[in-house]
C-alpha cells in the first residue's frame, strides 16, 4: 500500500480516537442506549427460552440500531462542530474516508462484543459455532463501518437530518443484516449454515468499501 | 507560476443571484482584493476560487506552470484563513496543527515550531497545553495564520485577515501576506479595512444585486 | 405519443379481459399479472435508469443527466407501489396472504426501501450543483445491492417458499397469452417513456 496514504488513515484515525477520549458522552450515549435496548428486551422476554432464529434477529436488531446512534458520528461530528471546511482543505479524500471508516470500525466492534457478551448472559443463550458466530458479527460490523461513513458524509449536505441516516443506512445494509441473522442463528442453534454465505457477506463488505472510496471522491472535491 | 481564471461566472444561492457574469484572471506574485459590501459574494469568491464550491454558471481554472489543477492535486496547493474555519476544539492547538499539516505529509521539528510561532505572535506553552477551545478569537486567528504559513501552498484564500487582531496583529499579517506574494504566493484578499486595501495590488470590487 | 399509448392500452386491456383465457388453477386472478408483470419490470427498468443517469452525471456534472436521474427515481418510486401492491392482491388471491417474503417480493420491497430514501434525500437538501451529486452518488452507491438482490436473495429463501407461480416453469402459457404479456410489457415501457420524458423537462423548468 502507499506509504502516505497509510500514513493519512493512521493519522486520521488517532485523531478520532484522540477525540473519542476527550468526548467521552458519544461513547457513554451509544452505550448506555445498547443497554437500554438490551435491558428492555430482556424484561420483556421475562427469561423466557428463545428460538435460535428469535434469538438472532433480536440480537442483530439490537446491533444495527444501537450502531446507528454511532456509525454516523464520524462526520455529523465534524459538520456540528464546524471543522468540516478545515478537514477538506487539508485532509485528502482517501486519508480522510479510509480513516474513519476504520475508526467506525474499531468503536462498532467495540460497541457489538460489549452488546453481545451482554445478550448472551441476559438472554441465556450460547453459541454452538463460536468461529462462524464471531466471523459473522466482524463482517456485519465491517459493513455497517463501511456504509456508515459514506452515508454519513452524504447525509452532512442534508437540512433535515433527523432519521435520514437511517433511511438511507438500512436498504444498503440489507444484503449485510439478512445473512448475519442467518447465519447467527444458524451458529446458536448449532444447524449446519451455509457458509459461503460468510463468503457472500465477506465480499458485499468489500463491494461497499471500494465503492464508497471511488464516490467519496465527488464528494470530497467539487470539481 | 500559478494562475486562476474566471470565465463568465456567476452564482446564485436559492435563485438568488450573488453576483456575475465576472471575467478575471488572479497571478502568482500578485495580491489581488476582493472587496464589497456584505453578502456581495466575498466569501463565495474565495470558495470558488479554491474549487471549494462550484459555480452555479461559468467555469473555473486553476492552472499550475501550464497544467490544470483539480481535484486533490489543487488542494494540495490551498491554504486558507476565514472565520467558518474552526479547530478542533478539543485538541491542543499543536496537535491540530500537527493533525491537519500532517494529512499533507508535512511534520514540523521543534524549532521550526518555535519559529513559526514567534512570527506570528503565539506563545508556545499556550500552544502546547492548552485546547484550541479555550483560545481567544484573536489567538485562534493567529493560529490560521500559522496553519497557513506551514502549509507551504501557494494560493492563499484570505478572509479578513486581519478580523479579531490587535495593531501587532495586523501588521503581522501585512508583512507575512506582503513577503509570501514577493515569493510568488497568489493571494485572494476578501476584505473592507482600508488598510488591508491597501497591500493590494489589483482590486475587484463586487458590486452585490 | 399519449394518443397512441392510450390506443394500445385500451387494445390490451381489452384482450386481458376477453381473449386471454383463465389460466389452470389461478382463474381468472392470472389477468392481474398483465398489470403486475409490466409495472415490476418498469420499476426495474427505472433503477437502472437513475443509476445510470447518476454515473453520467459525476461524469459530466450535466444537470441534465440528474433531472433525468431524479425523473427516473420519482417514477420507479410510483411503479414500485403499483407492483408491490397488485402483487399483494394477487398474492391475497392466489395463496391466501398479502405478503409472505418470497425472494420477488423481498426484492421489490428493497428496490422500494431505496427510491423511498433517495427521494428523501433529495427532499431534504436545497435544489443545485451538491443535491445533484448527492443524489447521484446515493444512486450508485445503493446499486451495489443488485447482485445481493439477484444472486443471494432468491437462494435464502427459496427453502422457505415454493417457487413463484409466474416464472416460465411453474406455469405453461399459452402463446395467446405470452403475446397479449409481452405486447403489455412494450405499452407499459411506451408508458413510462412518455411520462419520463414529460417529467424531466418538469424539473427542468423547475430548477431554471
Amino acid at each position: 500500500m502507499n506509504v502516505s496514504l497509510w500514513q493519512g488513515i493512521k493519522r486520521m484515525f488517532c485523531k478520532e480516537f484522540v477525540l473519542g477520549l476527550r468526548f467521552k458522552a458519544a461513547w457513554a450515549a451509544m452505550f448506555m442506549f445498547a443497554l437500554t435496548t438490551l435491558a428492555c428486551v430482556s424484561l420483556a422476554l421475562q427469561g423466557g427460552q428463545m428460538e435460535p432464529r428469535l434469538a438472532a434477529a433480536l440480537l442483530w436488531v439490537i446491533v444495527f440500531f444501537a450502531s446507528m446512534a454511532g456509525a454516523d458520528r464520524g462526520f455529523a461530528d465534524e459538520d456540528t462542530a464546524g471543522t468540516l471546511l478545515i478537514l477538506k482543505l487539508y485532509g485528502g479524500a482517501q486519508p480522510v474516508l479510509l480513516g474513519k471508516m476504520l475508526y467506525s470500525f474499531f468503536l462498532l466492534l467495540v460497541l457489538a462484543v460489549f452488546i453481545v457478551l451482554l445478550f448472551l448472559v441476559l438472554i441465556g443463550v450460547e453459541p454452538v459455532f463460536w468461529g462462524v458466530f464471531i466471523l459473522t458479527l466482524v463482517f456485519g460490523v465491517a459493513g455497517i463501518a463501511a456504509a456508515g461513513t459514506l452515508l454519513a458524509a452524504l447525509a452532512t449536505g442534508a437540512r433535515v437530518k433527523n432519521g435520514l441516516f437511517s433511511v438511507l443506512m438500512l436498504p444498503v445494509i440489507l444484503p449485510v443484516f439478512l445473512p448475519a441473522v442467518y447465519l447467527t442463528a444458524g451458529a446458536l442453534g448449532g444447524s449446519d449454515t451455509a457458509l459461503n454465505y460468510l463468503g457472500g457477506m465477506a465480499l458485499y463488505d468489500g463491494l461497499l468499501i471500494v465503492g464508497a472510496s471511488v464516490l467519496f471522491d465527488y464528494l470530497w472535491y467539487e470539481d | 507560476m500559478v494562475k486562476i481564471n474566471f470565465r463568465a461566472v456567476e452564482q446564485r444561492f436559492y435563485g438568488r443571484q450573488i453576483f456575475g457574469p465576472l471575467d478575471c484572471t488572479l497571478s502568482g506574485g500578485r495580491i489581488m482584493a476582493v472587496t464589497g459590501k456584505n453578502g456581495s459574494g466575498k466569501s463565495t469568491f474565495l470558495k470558488l476560487a479554491g474549487h471549494l464550491l462550484p459555480p452555479s454558471q461559468g467555469k473555473i481554472t486553476v492552472v499550475s506552470d501550464g497544467r490544470e489543477l483539480r481535484g486533490e492535486e489543487l488542494r494540495r496547493h490551498l491554504a486558507m484563513v476565514t472565520p467558518e474555519m474552526r479547530f478542533y476544539d478539543r485538541l491542543t492547538a499543536r496537535e491540530n496543527m500537527d493533525f491537519l499539516l500532517g494529512m499533507r505529509g508535512i511534520t514540523l521539528d521543534n524549532a521550526v515550531y518555535g519559529e513559526l510561532l514567534g512570527r506570528v505572535g503565539l506563545d508556545e506553552q499556550a500552544v502546547c497545553h492548552s485546547y484550541a477551545g479555550d483560545f481567544s478569537t484573536g489567538m485562534k486567528q493567529r493560529l490560521k495564520m500559522a496553519v497557513l504559513l506551514a502549509a507551504r501552498a501557494d494560493i492563499w484564500l484570505l478572509d479578513e485577515p486581519g478580523a479579531n487582531l490587535d495593531e501587532a496583529g495586523r501588521q503581522m499579517t501585512a508583512r507575512e501576506v506582503r513577503a509570501a506574494a514577493d515569493k510568488g504566493v497568489l493571494v485572494v484578499l476578501a476584505t473592507n479595512e482600508p488598510g488591508e486595501e491597501a497591500l493590494a495590488d489589483e482590486r475587484i470590487a463586487l458590486a452585490g444585486h | 405519443m399519449g394518443a397512441v399509448l392510450g390506443g394500445l392500452t385500451l387494445i390490451i386491456a381489452g384482450l386481458v379481459f376477453f381473449v386471454v383465457p383463465p389460466a389452470e388453477g389461478l382463474g381468472d386472478y392470472v389477468r392481474i399479472a398483465f398489470f403486475h408483470i409490466p409495472v415490476a419490470w418498469v420499476a426495474v427498468i427505472a433503477f437502472f435508469i437513475s443509476a445510470w443517469q447518476g454515473a453520467r452525471y459525476l461524469r459530466s456534472g450535466d444537470m441534465l443527466a440528474d433531472a433525468k436521474s431524479a425523473a427516473a427515481s420519482q417514477l420507479g418510486f410510483i411503479f414500485v407501489i403499483l407492483a408491490t401492491v397488485s402483487g399483494a392482491i394477487f398474492s391475497k388471491l392466489t395463496w391466501g396472504a398479502y405478503w409472505n417474503w418470497d425472494p420477488r417480493q423481498t426484492t421489490i420491497f428493497v428496490l422500494l426501501l431505496i427510491y423511498g430514501a433517495y427521494l428523501t434525500l433529495r427532499a431534504a437538501m436545497p435544489a443545485g450543483v451538491k443535491r445533484a451529486k448527492t443524489a447521484a452518488v446515493y444512486a450508485l452507491f445503493s446499486f451495489l445491492t443488485v447482485p445481493f438482490l439477484v444472486f443471494i436473495i432468491p437462494r435464502m429463501y427459496f427453502s422457505l417458499h415454493p417457487s413463484p407461480v409466474i416464472n416460465g416453469s411453474g406455469l405453461a402459457m399459452d402463446s395467446v397469452m405470452l403475446a397479449v404479456l409481452l405486447a403489455a410489457l412494450m405499452d407499459m415501457t411506451g408508458i413510462f417513456y412518455w411520462l419520463y420524458k414529460k417529467q424531466v423537462m418538469r424539473i427542468m423548468q423547475e430548477e431554471r
